[in-house]
């Protein structure tokens, strides 16, 4: 999975005090100014991966492409993001999805 | 010099402070305890589907700068020019109770729908509770919304440019400025910190520059000029619109938040000390019930302040990512409500500019007001005399900087909801990346031909504020289903419906007395010149309004029928426990 700073595992520990207010107003200016840009990064990143997952791999997902030899040669590197790659492409997506990039 | 407290905007804005810190601590949390039942046991979308690109847990402090940057715009600084027209006592009222009551509870409702529905957005929440044929209606109506909002912001920012000498060049700076950042951030990989300090230096360099050069003067280009400004800025979106958005829109908006955060901390401050400074209100608290070529108070008061209230757009960016990336559930209150609060402390804020500037200033609609009021507050503070020139151009940008950046955003969303809508059939040239995005600006210039920004705000006032209320009767509908009170999110659903579809409909009319001659149309210079174009664009102006107003209206009867079902228990209900 792709890390991005200030990501927050659940019920993590609060941190408090002058600690606590600095990550605070840290998180609030990277959520005012570089969340938006990562998050379409992390989209478009995305959609390149759909793309060459498709061309390479995309008789697995019943697309008729004839399996060619470097679609063995990647498999081990690909392996661990097939059902990601899979959940995401059938997900339905709606024009209201959109707006977030 | 010292004048009294009560004959300053500080008292206003400490009493909305006091005001929205109830609605926060008070109201929103019974809400969250006592409705929604939220647990930080329960797992959320963000976990449940977690990949790392559309959904995963993000800290609250980010999603809460996230959304308070996607939802402020241009709404909460220009609707008080024209709500105070009416005086800024109602004004004040509509801002104070419309985020009390109404505002947060669509923000962190919205959020919360996603969050309790595998994270879906406004789409197929609106597919689930009243078929297809709404989706596609919800479709049709974001695109004429779309269309509105790009009429009346691509015609602001020609104003501003056209009005304020140097603006221009200094947007110039802050673009140029974005695309060095973009290089030096995705291709350079340079430290963050120190790309930031020189987009600020760069930024505040860029406004000194425009200052000091004030060029070009106002109505460089003659009669034309603010048209001209529109093509000049129809370029700039155009291309913003169709390269890759780490390219182009995303640097520039990474560069004009600074600006942004600081003019609003700035504003806030000076209203503030404003009892030390001695900048006291200039506006009478009511001026009348009905004031001529705005309309009457009920309804039109309601949707002119638009976002500093409540705002359809914030349910879009709410369902659509926010609520995507929640980590838990007890984080809804602080980022839905949190930031929409804070947008109505924006509201307020920009109010107090309008409150201490001579009441000519808004009787002439004179667009430079909040500039003015602005500078006022601010430049005591900053330098007095010698400061004032350059406040004047850093506010000037301010505003340019507000809606250039909502606008980027809305030609992009117009390109990519015209793919969707034409994807197939005769009409499929709509959807080419590059005649979609021409239409989206065409368009619009043509609309802001007339220079009847003021109509044209109404109408993006209403769509929005009915988009809101769409939103709300939504909610409504799903908390009927979970057996739960409604009243919290029916009654101000059920008043912004009155009030949108009123506030349509009375738009609607006037450019229809002018549609069968029995009113001069609404247009400004150079347009008055050629009548015959100016009556034929108020004309166009009457079919939207009628096209918005039933599209509202089947939305509003299909949604509020969907909610009376579920009331009575016809709709299966859908259990809140963990």
């Amino acid at each position: 999975m792709v890390r991005i700073p200030l990501f927050r595992k659940k019920k993590e520990k609060k941190v408090e005090g002058r600690e606590g207010f600095s990550e605070a107003l840290k998180g609030v200016l990277y959520g005012f100014a570089v969340h938006g840009a990562a998050t379409a990064a992390l989209k478009t990143r995305m959609h390149m991966e759909h793309l060459f997952m498709l061309m390479t791999l995309g008789d697995m997902l019943g697309f008729p492409i004839i399996p060619p030899y470097y679609s063995l040669r990647i498999l081990p590197y690909v392996v661990p993001n097939i059902k990601a790659w899979k959940e995401r492409l059938f997900r339905e997506r709606d024009f209201t999805d959109l707006l977030s990039g | 010099m010292q004048v009294a407290f009560l004959e300053t905007p500080s008292m206003w804005i400490i009493g909305a402070l006091v005001a929205y810190a109830f609605a926060y601590y008070v109201y929103a949390r019974w809400v969250d305890e006592h409705i929604w039942e939220v647990s930080e046991r329960r797992t959320t979308p963000a976990h449940m589907y977690l990949d790392g690109v559309e959904y995963f847990p993000v800290s609250r402090y980010v999603l809460y700068g996230f959304q308070f940057k996607s939802i402020a715009a241009l709404g909460p600084i220009l609707g008080p020019f024209i709500a105070v027209a009416y005086g800024w006592l109602p004004a004040l009222i509509w801002i104070v109770i419309g985020n009390m009551f109404i505002g947060w509870v669509q923000d962190y409702s919205t959020i919360m729908l996603t969050v309790r529905n595998e994270g879906r957005s406004m789409g197929p929440l609106v597919y689930n509770a009243i078929g297809e044929r709404g989706r596609k209606i919800l479709l049709a109506y974001l695109l004429f919304y779309l269309l509105i909002i790009s009429a009346v912001f691509i015609y602001l920012v020609s104003l501003f440019w056209n009005v304020f000498p140097g603006s221009f060049i200094a947007t110039i700076g802050i673009i140029i400025t974005g695309l060095i950042v973009g290089e030096l951030l995705y291709k350079y990989k340079a430290n963050i910190f120190g790309v930031t300090a020189l987009a600020i230096i760069l930024t505040l360099v860029s406004v000194g520059i425009g200052t000091v050069v004030a060029w070009p003067p106002k109505n460089y280009f003659g009669q034309w000029s603010v048209q001209i400004w529109s093509i000049i800025l129809a370029v700039i979106l155009f291309i913003g619109a169709i390269v890759p958005l780490p390219k182009f829109i995303t640097p520039m908006n990474f560069v004009a938040v600074f600006p942004a955060i600081g003019g609003v901390l700035l504003i806030i401050f000076g209203a503030l000390i404003s009892p030390v400074t001695g900048i006291k209100l200039l506006q009478p608290a009511f001026k009348g019930w009905y004031v001529e070529n705005v309309g009457p108070l009920f309804p039109i008061l309601f949707v002119s302040i638009a976002c500093g209230a409540i705002s359809g757009w914030h349910s879009l960016v709410s369902t659509s990512t926010t609520g995507k990336q929640l980590d838990v559930e007890t984080d809804a209150r602080p980022v839905g409500a949190g930031a929409m609060l804070t947008e109505g402390l924006l509201a307020t804020s920009a109010l107090a500019a309008y409150m201490v500037v001579s009441p000519d200033l808004i009787a002439k609609g004179k667009i430079s007001a909040f500039v003015n009021g602005a500078t006022l507050l601010t430049a005591p503070f900053l330098g007095g005399e010698m400061s004032k020139a350059y406040l004047l151009t850093f506010f000037s940008i301010f505003l340019v900087i507000y809606a250039i950046t909502v606008q980027t955003l809305v030609t992009r969303y117009w390109r990519v909801f015209s793919a969707e809508l034409f994807r197939r059939g005769s009409w499929k040239i709509l959807g080419n990346k590059y005649v979609a995005t021409a239409v989206g600006l065409l368009l619009p210039i043509v609309f802001a031909l007339t220079g009847s920004w003021i109509e044209l705000w109404i109408y993006f006032g209403g769509s929005n504020q009915l988009l809101a209320a769409m939103a709300l009767t939504l909610v409504a509908f799903y908390v009927a289903k979970m057996r739960k009170p409604t009243w919290y999110a029916a009654a101000p659903a059920a008043f912004m419906t009155l009030v949108t579809l009123a506030a349509l409909l009375w738009e609607t009319y006037v450019f229809g007395l002018v549609t069968f001659g029995l009113r001069k149309p609404f247009a400004k210079p150079p347009l008055t010149s050629y009548p015959a174009a100016a009556w034929a664009l108020n004309v166009v102006f009457f079919f939207v309004g009628i096209v918005l107003f039933v599209l509202g209206l089947y939305m509003s009867y299909a949604l509020w029928s969907a909610y009376a079902r579920a009331r009575r228990g016809e709709v299966e209900a859908k259990a809140v426990s963990p």
